[in-house]
């Protein structure tokens, strides 16, 4: 669960005073988020658990140096991205293998018909594997905005680039989104909220 | 069934939004109790804020704290890091006087990059790798591609004559990488008790960071928060021909100069 910015406000600052228990509050509020951003930039599930620890790690030692009043979440992504980052360019040649195989673990849910979740299990395959061939920062851009659901603000916080600029960056994004596709690509029956 | 068309971005934004809770992640690990268990093991305050060169008047003022510790007498007005880099002669670092230094765990993790071999690392860096002919082939060589130019540290264990370094656990730590490209890549805090000594190596301008170990922070572009941050041993730093070297160890001056002449 991610905390309100007022409760994360306060949390802050008892951390910045050295207080462990509120940083571990922090960490247990954020943690899921933060794992889940670096799994989409490294997309194994080993890299995105020793970036995020160690994004959690190094934000700490940080603290004294984040902008009093700043919302914490998209200062503490634009961390975990970082270090993610860095371990995914260590390990660049490493396969998705470990993503394929989750996501052929990956439970359908109940669904109308077999035929019906077979579609829409098969599109949400094809859109994740798609989504695994874009480039990072079009996969932070489009997670941030519609799998975590982040202001503009954030965004642009998170990503480090111009508020203004966060619009035409998610359209161009969607746009290779759209264009990395399988051609034969469309929405299952009943729209993509079915299944 | 319908003929195969382009989606609309709203059709692609409401496919993404309906899959992002179905997204196969891995379980989320409990990442608190390790983090937790770290953080205490370095019991400290978070560090105060680094970031001088955001405001050039306090810039200036640690310019100046370091240029009278360094004995010039040189008027600058630097606003700034790259201006800081160049008056100290070596693109890429800032050093600026701290009291009190905040307070870090001797030994960290060295975020070096990753282990590979000297092949391997010529290829990845943009830069000519300098191997100290007095130190021959290093114990450990590695690279981190990630850095503009990229990085390259060369590990030599503790052998008679080169002592144990406590806060690397090496004998000898040389790192080179592009300090025009990164101005203020390195960021070194020094307290009351470390010396800091203008110096050369080969005829180019270079620091000597001496005495109690100093704080080391990197930092790529200005984002506002370290990449890696530890605390360092004697240093001897200097740049050559876009290169920026630094060498690490429990050497002398003269010993680690005589390393530094050495590379090619």
């Amino acid at each position: 669960m991610e905390g309100r910015p007022l409760d994360d406000l306060a949390l802050v600052e008892r951390a910045r005073t050295g207080d462990v228990n509120a940083y571990e509050a922090l960490v247990q509020q954020y943690q899921q988020l933060a794992y889940r951003v670096a799994y989409q930039v490294t997309r194994d599930a080993a890299d995105a658990e020793d970036a995020a620890q160690e994004a959690f790690v190094n934000a700490y030692y940080a603290l004294g140096r984040f902008r009093a009043g700043a919302p914490f979440k998209p200062w503490l992504c634009r961390i975990v991205a970082n270090e993610a980052r860095n371990r995914r360019m260590a390990a660049h040649r490493r396969t998705a293998l470990a993503e394929r195989a989750h996501q052929a673990q990956a439970s359908g849910e109940a669904a109308p018909s077999p035929e019906a979740a077979a579609e829409a299990g098969e599109f949400r395959a094809a859109l994740v594997e798609t989504l695994g061939r874009l480039r990072e920062d079009d996969r932070l851009i489009l997670s941030y905005r519609l799998f975590f659901d982040f202001s503009e603000a954030d965004m642009a916080e998170a990503l480090m680039v111009p508020k203004g600029t966060v619009k035409s960056r998610l359209s161009r994004a969607l746009g290779r989104l759209r264009a990395a596709l399988p051609a034969d690509f469309q929405l299952p029956s009943g729209g993509a909220a079915s299944g | 069934m319908a003929e195969p068309r382009r989606l609309t971005d709203v059709e692609l934004e409401g496919a993404l939004r309906d899959l992002g809770p179905r997204y196969p992640y891995p379980p989320t690990p409990n990442l608190a109790a390790a983090v937790r268990r770290r953080i205490v093991a370095r019991p400290v305050v978070p560090v105060r804020r680094l970031a001088l060169w955001r405001d050039p008047r306090r810039l200036a003022l640690a310019a100046a704290a370091v240029l009278v510790l360094a004995g010039a007498a040189v008027l600058i007005n630097p606003t700034t890091r790259n201006a800081i880099a160049h008056f100290f002669h070596v693109p890429g670092v800032i050093v600026s006087r701290v009291s009190p230094l905040p307070s870090l765990s001797p030994v960290t993790p060295l975020d070096l990059g990753r282990r590979t071999t000297m092949a391997d690392a010529q290829s990845t860096v943009s830069f000519p790798i300098a191997v100290p002919s007095s130190l021959g082939t290093p114990d450990g060589v590695y690279v981190d591609s990630g850095l503009p130019g990229g990085q390259v540290a060369l590990a030599y264990m503790p052998r008679p004559g080169i002592p144990l370094v406590q806060q690397t656990g090496l004998g000898v730590l040389i790192t080179e990488f592009r300090g025009d490209l990164i101005p203020g890549f390195l960021a070194k805090e020094v307290g009351p008790s470390t010396t800091l000594e203008e110096t050369s190596v080969n005829g180019n301008p270079a620091w000597w960071i001496a005495g109690a170990p100093h704080v080391l922070v990197t930092r790529i572009g200005d984002m506002d928060y370290p990449v890696s941050l530890r605390m360092a041993a004697n240093t001897l730093i200097w740049e050559h021909g876009g290169v920026t070297y630094r060498i690490e160890s429990g050497l002398s001056k003269a010993d680690a100069i005589q390393v530094a002449a050495g590379l090619p």
